[in-house]
């Protein structure tokens, strides 16, 4: 249990825990609603340096919109996306790396040549493909995410159980009269749990990550909701004017990410899963 | 760890160390090699050879003298040569590190002393297409290239089948004598050591207990331990006897620190108060014989006695038959397959223990899958008690509960890591519709730990708190839950040190006398089947190619191949010449695919 | 070599369904599509007859079995439909824009492989010390930053602060290229055009650079990860004990060895990779395959849609291919089947 306080665990949950309460509390810490306009004070620059307005503690943006409101209330889509497209690919892809893995045979042949046809496509692509045909929306984000990421989930863990089922400590379970289901939810799944707790923690950098792409090509959300990727949208013809309103959301991403990473990787080794799994996870 | 080790080796000599594991065998060669584990430092002493301290060498030094002056058979053949090499392009890299500059023809000479043919092919093999005892006549050619003063070979056959271990011992002998060079082989095998051997050092607990010329040591071991592992070994030729089954088991490195006395004095049998107290120096045993104990003379005392068997209970009711059972795997697509077993039939009658034997590939483990059902036979019947259960259907699984349980191999693998012991006897007690509450299979687990030898205080340990002779013993009170009638064990002491063997079969004798259990043991280890079972098998690339009473069939073998097998062990007594037969097959550069397709269960 | 060829070959026949399941999911999923592709086409001032007449045209009124089978044929003799948005043959605007895009992930792949190859032996030579741990924590920085961080970096950086390097388009605007193998930097060379050549690669620096980076790290741990494996390996130990020298155990014995796990991991990346190029196209307005998706996508342009993507997927299978027969030579196990 002290393993699991390792210094990487403790900052990147550190990070989230910021980012959350951030996102908890976006009403009662922004002085501004993030749609509100004022285009009388265009482009300023954070309170600190000059020509900054402390009504607008990070600036604004071309719109005149409070930076400091939009980052909030970014972060609440952000995470929201996240945590629940994260988990979605999550169980789908663990269910069915399960069966592949555990009963072989036609079962895995079938779901691994799935998995082949979703690795021919790059998952940025196939995700914008998604959103053209379910149209936009966080929802719609989430399905899409999940409909994209399940393969890392499933060929990771795919191994995984592969390896466990092969243990003859899972042939005696069988030999005991336990059920497949049984055998599965006791003796595999646990072998699993850290290596699927440690992608899922990945997988929400992950997510995050491709949420703000598709905010950011137009495809993510509806436009009156604030989303970090939408914000460098906006900043993107403005940024040699104002290069903190390209950076703000920048920021935001690189943190949030970081975190689930520092958390997925303090958890991968403290739960001594295999070393290999990288980016490719 | 180790502790005060003294041994001379002299040219052309053969020095064994024997122990078993735990014992520091592998530091010995790890101190040569200057590759201790992080952790241990060697702390004084010296380790000459010739001019050179080998504790203290320069890097530089130590590297000019590897693999010229000190070359190492390593214990694991199949790992240890380069996977992506060619053995021509190794064989070349060591032969140019030695200085040797025609190395294709030096290469070929090499190969063909360690009984390789077509050597200009081999040379362009990869080791995978190699099968084991090829990989170790291939690093044993390398070890002898440079005509080095010592060889270590530590462990060089374990992991060979038995026919093919007999012929590397005989080789690397042969080579040591025409070469005349030293060699010290570490083995936890007494009886291959004496074989080989001129003199043999028995190493406990890191300390060496004795030390002399093998053939008077193994007649007349000076130090109890000695005694005591030459007793718990079963035997190939004489009266059954039973076994000598020390308690307890070697201490480890953490115990090693709170001794003062002798390490093996809590074990011995002969041990009195001040054993435990004084430090047993090095006595005088004999001619040239050294054994590091108080009582010198007294390990004749220990013996054993009686018969280890109690009398079959021959019912005639069968357990278990198999009718012309055959196995066949096939690959996914293709029509090809090879048979893992074809046309087994055997029967084994309530409280029979009948043994198993044959080598790696031979099907031995697919029967045992055929009978467990977690393989379907392709053709023939399996029938547990009354009922025929061929079909592998969800009811025949239920009967076969109680009818056949098993025992696997590798306690590490059988054991769930995260579950605790008294779950883990009990899992039976927990499948189906109404498992049993927490209360009443913890009374059951209690019963059954009991039964198997072991205390209450295991209850609620996980399996990497326990010992690999603890852990077996969990693996069988587990396949014990359900009350079956037949246990099949495949290889179950086979990772075991002879010691904690002893005590396993002799778990199982009493477990028959008890409740009249009957047994399939699978091993590969004649000796073991001779001690425990009344019948046996040999099975050969699938096909039972001869069964009968055990004396009958190991004094007057009939089919070739149990001829060979048995002919690989070297026979008890040291007067006794051993002359394993040549084996064919190893010497024939495989045609064709690389290696015989050994069946990989499926599941 | 025979076994290489007969990789390929299977290779290329398994890849063959995995296309056409592709384009039958993309086929399906563009149809869920709330819009009107026939309606996106027309004035806004067209009648529902007209629209109707023009739905009829497209083929857009048949079951989707007959659409996707009219499609098909159409693609096997190179017919992909006519973009609706650009109004021009969608086959022809993808070959036009394909080049520039390979150029580009091939570049970024060089990076990545340096940067991954050297990062990853770097880390395996502070194994053990302080900086391990520092080495460690970098990478699992550098993970999170993913390509168009890196590109937007990039441009702040290199574009605007230390104004060194051009971030708009593949190519000055005062240089004017004829377009032979379509790839920028082989044309200006053929064209004997010096400073074009320089302006293209000084266009292609900032994009490659931030796509070679972004994937670099994942390469660098498993290279790390795979040499720590391969010694504990026994036969390093065994040439250690017949006494070859580190140097000679590392390049010789452990990296042919390590490099295989990285190849097949490189492969994968390299896929990502060259999806990656889609945003860093879009944000250095560099004309390639990713441009004209994202053109596509926002004007619900179908056909455009279809084969850019089937594009992509092409050559993600290639690079599969590519890799698993480099792994092929370099690995002997699976060479003797």
């Amino acid at each position: 249990m002290n393993a699991l306080l390792s210094g990487r665990v403790l900052v990147g949950a550190a990070l989230i825990l910021f980012v959350s309460l951030c996102a908890m509390f976006a009403p009662l810490l922004a002085s501004h609603d993030p749609g509100e306009q004022d285009l009388l004070n265009i482009l300023l620059p954070p309170a600190w340096s000059s020509g900054g307005d402390a009504a607008f503690p990070l600036g604004t943006d071309s719109l005149g919109r409070d930076q400091f409101a939009r980052l909030l209330y970014g972060a609440r889509l952000a995470l929201l996306v996240a945590v629940t497209a994260a988990c979605g690919a999550a169980v789908l892809g663990t269910v069915l790396a399960h069966i592949a893995g555990y009963f072989g045979g036609f079962l895995d042949w079938l779901i691994g040549r799935a998995v082949e046809v979703w690795m021919s496509f790059p998952p940025v692509i196939l995700s914008l493909i998604l959103m053209v045909g379910l149209g936009t929306g966080a929802d719609r984000v989430v399905l899409a995410i999940v409909l994209v990421d399940w393969t890392r989930f499933c060929r990771v863990l795919r191994a995984e159980v592969l390896v466990t089922t092969q243990r003859d400590y899972v042939t005696a379970a069988r030999l005991s009269g336990f059920t497949h289901l049984q055998t599965l939810i006791r003796e595999i799944l646990p072998a699993t749990l850290p290596l699927l707790i440690t992608l899922l923690s990945l997988e929400m950098g992950i997510a995050v990550i491709v949420e703000a792409i598709l905010s950011f090509v137009g495809l993510g959300v509806a436009a009156d909701q604030v989303a970090w990727g939408q914000m460098i949208a906006d900043a993107r013809s403005n940024f040699a004017l104002a290069p903190w309103t390209l950076l703000l959301p920048m920021a935001a991403i690189f943190f949030t990410v970081t975190g689930f990473n520092l958390l997925g990787d303090g958890l991968r080794r403290t739960l001594d899963v295999r070393q290999t799994i990288a980016r490719s996870a | 760890m180790i502790r005060r080790l003294t041994f001379n080796l002299a040219p052309g000599r053969i020095l064994g160390i024997v122990g078993e594991s735990g014992a520091g065998k592998t530091m010995i060669g790890r101190v040569i090699a200057h590759a201790l584990p992080a952790g241990f430092a060697v702390t004084g002493g010296s380790l000459r050879l010739d001019d050179d301290n080998l504790v203290r060498l320069t890097p530089a030094r130590r590297r000019a003298l590897l693999g010229r002056d000190i070359a190492f058979v390593p214990q694991e053949p199949m790992t240890a040569l380069n996977p992506v090499m060619t053995i021509g392009a190794q064989f070349s890299e060591h032969l140019k590190r030695l200085g040797i500059t025609s190395r294709r023809t030096r290469a070929l000479e090499l190969l063909d002393a360690v009984h390789l043919r077509d050597g200009a092919a081999l040379l362009r093999r990869y080791p995978h297409q190699l099968s084991g005892g090829m990989c170790q006549r291939v690093l044993i050619a390398m070890a002898f290239a440079g005509r080095p003063r010592v060889i270590v070979a530590d462990e060089p056959t374990t992991a060979l089948d038995v026919t093919i271990q007999a012929r590397i011992v005989q080789l690397m002998a042969e080579l040591q004598r025409n070469a005349g060079t030293a060699m010290l082989f570490i083995t936890h095998d007494l009886r291959l050591a004496s074989r080989i051997c001129d003199e043999i050092v028995v190493l406990y607990a890191g300390r060496a207990v004795e030390r002399g010329p093998a053939a008077s040591l193994l007649a007349e071991p000076a130090h109890p331990y000695t005694r005591s592992l030459q007793l718990a070994s079963p035997t190939m030729t004489g009266p059954r006897r039973a076994l000598l089954a020390l308690a307890h088991r070697m201490p480890g490195l953490l115990e090693l620190a709170g001794m003062s006395g002798c390490r093996f004095a809590p074990r011995c049998p002969i041990a009195e108060a001040d054993c435990l107290t004084m430090d047993p120096l090095d006595r005088a045993a004999g001619p040239m014989r050294v054994a590091a104990c108080l009582r010198v003379d007294g390990a004749h005392r220990i013996a054993v006695s009686g018969l280890p068997v109690a009398p079959a209970i021959a019912s005639g009711k069968p357990v278990l038959r198999l009718h012309d059972a055959s196995k066949r795997f096939r690959s996914f697509w293709g029509a090809t397959g090879t048979w893992a077993v074809h046309d087994a039939s055997l029967v084994i009658g309530a409280g029979e223990f009948v043994g198993l034997v044959g080598e790696s590939g031979s099907g031995k483990s697919t029967v045992a899958r055929l009978i467990m059902g977690l393989e379907r036979a392709t053709s023939g019947r399996v029938v547990l008690g009354d009922r025929d259960v061929t079909r592998a259907s969800a009811a025949d699984a239920r009967h076969r509960l109680h009818w056949a349980q098993m025992v696997f191999q590798d306690p590490q693998s059988a054991l769930n890591p995260r579950r605790m012991v008294g779950d883990i006897v009990t899992q039976v007690l927990q499948a189906g519709r109404r498992p049993l509450d927490r209360t009443r299979r913890m009374e059951r687990a209690r019963e059954l730990l009991a039964e198997v030898g072991l205390g209450a205080d295991l209850l609620e340990r996980y399996p990497a708190q326990l010992s690999g002779g603890q852990r077996q013993r969990v693996n069988i009170a587990r396949a014990l839950c359900a009350v079956p009638r037949l246990l099949v064990a495949d290889e179950i002491v086979s990772g075991l040190d002879v010691s904690v063997q002893a005590q396993l079969l002799a778990l199982l004798l009493r477990l028959r006398a008890e409740r009249g259990i009957a047994l399939l043991f699978i091993s590969h280890d004649l000796s073991v089947v001779r001690h425990l079972c009344e019948r046996v098998l040999v099975m050969h690339r699938g096909d039972i190619v001869e069964q009968g009473p055990t004396e009958t069939v190991f004094a007057s073998p009939r089919h070739p191949y149990t001829r060979r097998l048995l002919a690989a062990v070297p026979p008890d007594d040291p007067a006794l010449p051993w002359q394993p037969f040549p084996d064919e097959a190893e010497l024939m550069p495989p045609a064709g695919p690389p290696r015989a397709a050994v069946a990989v269960p499926s599941r | 070599m025979i076994a290489i060829l007969f990789l390929l070959a299977r290779r290329l026949l398994t890849a063959l369904p995995i296309l056409l399941t592709v384009s039958i999911l993309m086929f399906v999923a563009l149809r869920l599509l709330p819009v009107d592709p026939a309606a996106m086409s027309m004035p806004p001032n067209a009648t529902n007859e007209d629209i109707a007449a023009k739905r009829r045209e497209m083929g857009l009124d048949k079951p989707l079995t007959t659409q996707y089978a009219i499609w098909l044929r159409g693609a096997l003799h190179g017919d992909f439909g006519r973009s609706i948005q650009l109004r021009r043959d969608a086959g022809h605007l993808v070959t036009a824009a394909l080049p520039a895009t390979i150029q580009l992930a091939l570049c970024a792949m060089v990076i990545a492989s340096v940067l991954g190859l050297g990062g990853g032996l770097l880390l395996f030579h502070l194994r053990g010390g302080a900086s391990e741990a520092l080495g460690d924590l970098g990478t699992t920085v550098l993970l999170s930053v993913p390509e168009f961080l890196w590109a937007l970096l990039f441009i702040l950086l290199f574009g605007v602060l230390l104004p060194v390097l051009p971030f708009i388009g593949q190519l000055g605007p005062q240089f004017s290229v004829v377009r032979v193998t379509g790839f920028l930097l082989i044309d200006t060379l053929l064209a004997g055009q010096g400073s074009a050549f320089a302006s293209a690669l000084a266009h292609l620096t900032l994009p490659a650079a931030a796509l070679g980076i972004a994937f670099s790290p994942a390469i660098m741990r498993v290279l790390r990860s795979g040499l720590l494996d391969v010694y504990h390996e026994d036969y390093i130990r065994q040439a250690r004990l017949r006494g070859i020298g580190e140097g000679r155990i590392l390049i010789v014995h452990a990296l042919p060895n390590a490099i295989l796990p990285t190849l097949t991991l490189m492969g994968v990346q390299f896929g990502f990779l060259f999806g990656g190029t889609l945003l860093v196209e879009v944000l250095y307005s560099y004309p390639g395959l990713g441009n004209l998706m994202v053109d596509a996508v926002r004007n619900a342009d179908l056909p455009l849609i279809q084969t850019v993507g089937l594009t992509y997927c092409i050559v993600v299978l290639l690079i599969g291919m590519t890799v698993d027969a480099l792994v092929l030579v370099l690995n002997p196990r699976l060479r003797a089947r």
